[in-house]
């Protein structure tokens, strides 16, 4: 018995959603379903004022928006000046501290480039994304 | 029917004729800078196609790396000109997008959007950029591979140490790669170097940075329980621009 | 006379060179989606950023179709080769290349960093020009085979 059009489709359709729920269980530890960054990469405030001492705040910004405000303490690294500022960084780091890195909001990219970056080239180990970025530290602190 | 449409087609016409028409020639322009140069220019050109003046209201780039600007304020019916974005190449890699957004009084199209594509060449891969050693690790030496671009042919490359508490050893590991061993003369205290490798015949100059590297450090600040954290860093203050190791020419990287 | 002819006719057919240039048509086609779907399936989560880049989806819909979506092309592309469902696959694959191609003008006209198309990260380098003349290639191609279907069920 042929089946309609819209049979057909229905079908394909149907067939196509068993492999891709189980590709999704199989990633599930690599893609958060409610941020692009995986959960294994982002921190929220609080839970980087929660490691103290232990951590270092990276401000992915340009050098204007860095030099008008940023967390006390942090560390300008951006790429437009990436080799200049990287020695800096890493002067500043040791193993075991945590790297958070910043830009304007949420949505900006910057913080997450200079993330991969810093993972995938100098391969510095727990680097993370500040979720909300520079507007949510305000929030929290001013 | 058939003379509703015409009138229609007709009206529409008459509007298109009496307007005025910024046309660019392109509005994507993808641009091919070479390992060398610092900034990729795009020019976009355009044309008033219309029969009445534009005038530009705003010239706007989608980030700081990127400036444009227009050579002039109003074009007239039947001139041309150019829209010029210069992207600053920086520190970047790989394929680079960015947007400039020109606003007019143009009615019938008062926005568009023009896209440079900047397709940045690789001349060496450095993995990693970072090693390290921790306090009273054993000084044994460390590896840093070098790949060079397959559009690029390197056959020497010239690396440098920023201080003499690291030596380098060069080796040519073949197929365009090089392999070069990093060790600290000793690991008894916090050291640092800047790497600057360079190719043959290429002005163009790429780091890695090696360290020996403690346990944190004691915050200096007394109240740091009411400092946010990241104040346990004192060696990088936020204000200094110069990196530690200064005698390194991190700065030049053409 | 005449029914006694068509029946002994009905029994077999050899393929008409026509229907062989449309087999060949099917194959280039079904050979695309599930080159691209499998590139696509291969690395979900770019595929995912991918798609955020056009700014029209949430997240979260980003996501289900960036697990969703190579799936369906793939099992499209086999419904060509291997006729099974084949209408309904070419439907579907008419629909999500028109609905590519809409995406990627839309993003074009906004102005956004879009790096993806029909060959997710694959074809990052790719101009907007060639991104749009690849896809209508395609479109075009699904619109002649839908079409052939058509006629060749009529007859």
């Amino acid at each position: 018995m042929k089946l309609s059009l819209t049979r057909q489709a229905l079908v394909l359709a149907a067939l196509s959603l068993l492999p891709a729920v189980g590709e999704a269980i199989y990633f599930r530890g690599k893609i958060s379903w409610q941020s692009p960054i995986p959960p294994s990469e982002m921190v929220s405030v609080d839970q980087a004022r929660a490691w103290g001492g232990n951590v270092i705040w990276v401000d992915a910004r340009p050098d204007a928006e860095f030099a008008r405000d940023h967390v006390p303490g942090a560390v300008s690294l951006n790429e437009d000046r990436w080799n200049e500022l990287l020695p800096q960084f890493l002067a500043a780091w040791s193993p075991g501290k945590k790297v958070v890195v910043y830009c304007s909001t949420e949505s900006c990219d910057l913080a997450r480039e200079a993330a991969e970056r810093l993972r995938k080239e100098a391969q510095i180990p727990e680097v993370f994304v500040l979720e909300g970025g520079w507007e949510a530290w305000l929030k929290k602190n001013r | 029917m058939k003379r509703r449409i015409l009138a229609f087609i007709l009206s529409i016409t008459v509007c298109f004729g009496a307007r005025a028409d910024l046309k660019f020639d392109k509005s994507e322009i993808e641009l091919h800078p070479t390992p060398a140069d610092k900034q990729a220019v795009g020019h976009f050109t355009y044309q008033n196609t219309g029969k009445t003046p534009v005038k530009f209201k705003s010239v706007k780039a989608s980030c700081g790396c990127t400036a444009a600007q227009t050579q002039k304020d109003e074009v007239k019916p039947g001139e041309k000109g150019e829209v010029t974005a210069t992207f600053n190449i920086g520190d970047r890699n790989g394929t680079q997008v960015k947007t400039v957004t020109v606003e007019t009084d143009d009615a019938t199209n008062p926005r568009t959007v023009l896209t440079l594509r900047t397709i940045i060449p690789q001349l060496l891969e450095v993995s990693p950029t970072f090693v390290f050693w921790k306090q009273g690790e054993k000084p044994d030496p460390k590896a840093i591979t070098v790949k060079v671009g397959k559009e690029f042919t390197v056959n020497h490359i010239k690396v440098t140490s920023s201080t003499q508490d690291f030596q380098t050893k060069v080796e040519e590991a073949g197929k365009g790669e090089f392999k070069i061993d990093v060790q600290p003369k000793d690991t008894n205290s916090n050291l640092g170097t800047t790497l600057t490798i360079q190719p043959e015949d290429s002005p163009k100059v790429f780091y890695a940075t090696a360290r020996v590297t403690g346990a944190p450090p004691a915050p200096m600040a007394p109240a740091d329980q009411k400092a946010p954290a990241g104040q346990a860093a004192p060696v990088a203050p936020t204000d200094q621009k110069a990196p530690l190791g200064k005698a390194a020419p991190v700065g030049q990287t053409h | 006379m005449r029914a006694v002819e068509n029946l002994s006719t009905i029994s077999y057919r050899p393929p008409t060179e026509r229907q062989f240039v449309w087999r060949i048509v099917d194959f280039v086609v079904a050979g695309i989606f599930i080159y691209a779907g499998a590139l696509k399936m291969l690395d979900p989560v770019q595929f995912a950023h991918d798609t955020k880049n056009y700014q029209i989806l949430p997240w979260t819909v980003s996501v289900a179709l960036a697990f969703y979506l190579p799936w369906l092309e793939m099992f499209c592309g086999f419904g060509l080769i291997f006729r099974f469902f084949y209408r309904g696959a070419i439907s579907i694959l008419t629909v999500l290349i028109a609905v590519f191609t809409l995406a990627t003008a839309a993003a074009k006209v906004r102005g956004l960093d879009i790096t993806c198309g029909c060959f997710g990260h694959a074809s990052q380098h790719w101009s907007f020009p060639a991104h749009l003349a690849t896809n209508l290639g395609i479109l075009a191609a699904l619109l002649a085979l839908w079409f052939s279907n058509r006629l060749a069920r009529r007859m």
